[in-house]
């Protein structure tokens, strides 16, 4: 791993567009300023992997298992008075 | 186009209703064509066919109609590449998974589609969400495999 030495307000340059900027050091944490290109998703490395996880375990899902989800959905749409706003729908 | 699915068996899919996912989906990466397909038997849910594999598939569902008090914030910054000013433009919806016990909703990372467009983004919504909201309906034996 390439380590770098960094002060407030200093900044890394990834490829010719990525621009990572120290914005703040407060006893063990570090603010950072990230400008990259829109197409390049930022995450937090534990929430990516999480939602990694998630949709793995989600593309597992077959259709009989999802039975439950009509019930439910009839016995919301007979609750009425609050309406859920769909989404256009195919 | 013509592919086959493992859950939907051969389907046809007009080139003009696929919607690509220039990022990929996280886990998912090698996938970035999709089709929105409607459930055969409950008109509450979608499923968000690969058009590439045939065995990834994913259950959506329009979150509101199940949490009817979800606001969903996404920073400007996550659909700027949708090309999408505000969520109304928009059609959003989420992921179905299970723990085991309950099915569940991705409320944290919930995918916003660009209809017009045909291009799409699992975004991370801002704000204390679940990425595993339990709802009331137990998921039967869950196969182990993929």
């Amino acid at each position: 791993m390439l380590v770098l030495s960094r002060q407030r307000d200093e900044s890394i340059m990834i490829g010719d567009n990525i621009v990572v900027t120290i914005v703040d050091i407060r006893g063990d944490k570090v603010r950072l300023g990230i400008n990259a290109p829109s197409e390049i998703p930022v995450h937090r490395q534990e929430v990516y992997e999480a939602i990694q996880r998630e949709n793995l375990r989600a593309a597992r899902l077959e259709p009989g298992d999802t039975e439950g989800l009509g019930r439910l959905a009839d016995r919301a749409a007979a609750q009425g008075p609050k309406k859920p706003t769909d989404g256009p729908r195919r | 186009m013509r592919i086959n699915t493992s859950r939907f068996g051969r389907i046809d899919i007009d080139a003009a209703d696929i919607i690509s996912f220039p990022s990929g989906l996280p886990g998912l990466e090698g996938c970035r064509e999709w089709a929105l397909l409607a459930d055969a038997t409950n008109d509450a849910l979608g499923w968000l066919q690969s058009t590439t594999q045939g065995d990834i598939a994913l259950a959506v569902v329009s979150p509101r109609r199940f949490v009817p008090d979800y606001q969903v914030r996404i920073p400007r910054s996550e659909l700027t590449p949708l090309a999408i000013a505000d969520l109304r433009q928009a059609q959003v919806v989420v992921i179905v998974g299970s723990n085991g016990r309950t099915l569940t909703l991705n409320l944290k990372a919930p995918i916003v589609i660009n209809l017009e467009a045909r291009t799409g983004r699992q975004v991370v919504a801002s704000g204390e969400l679940p990425m595993q909201y339990e709802l009331p309906c137990a998921t039967p034996g869950l196969k182990k495999s993929a």
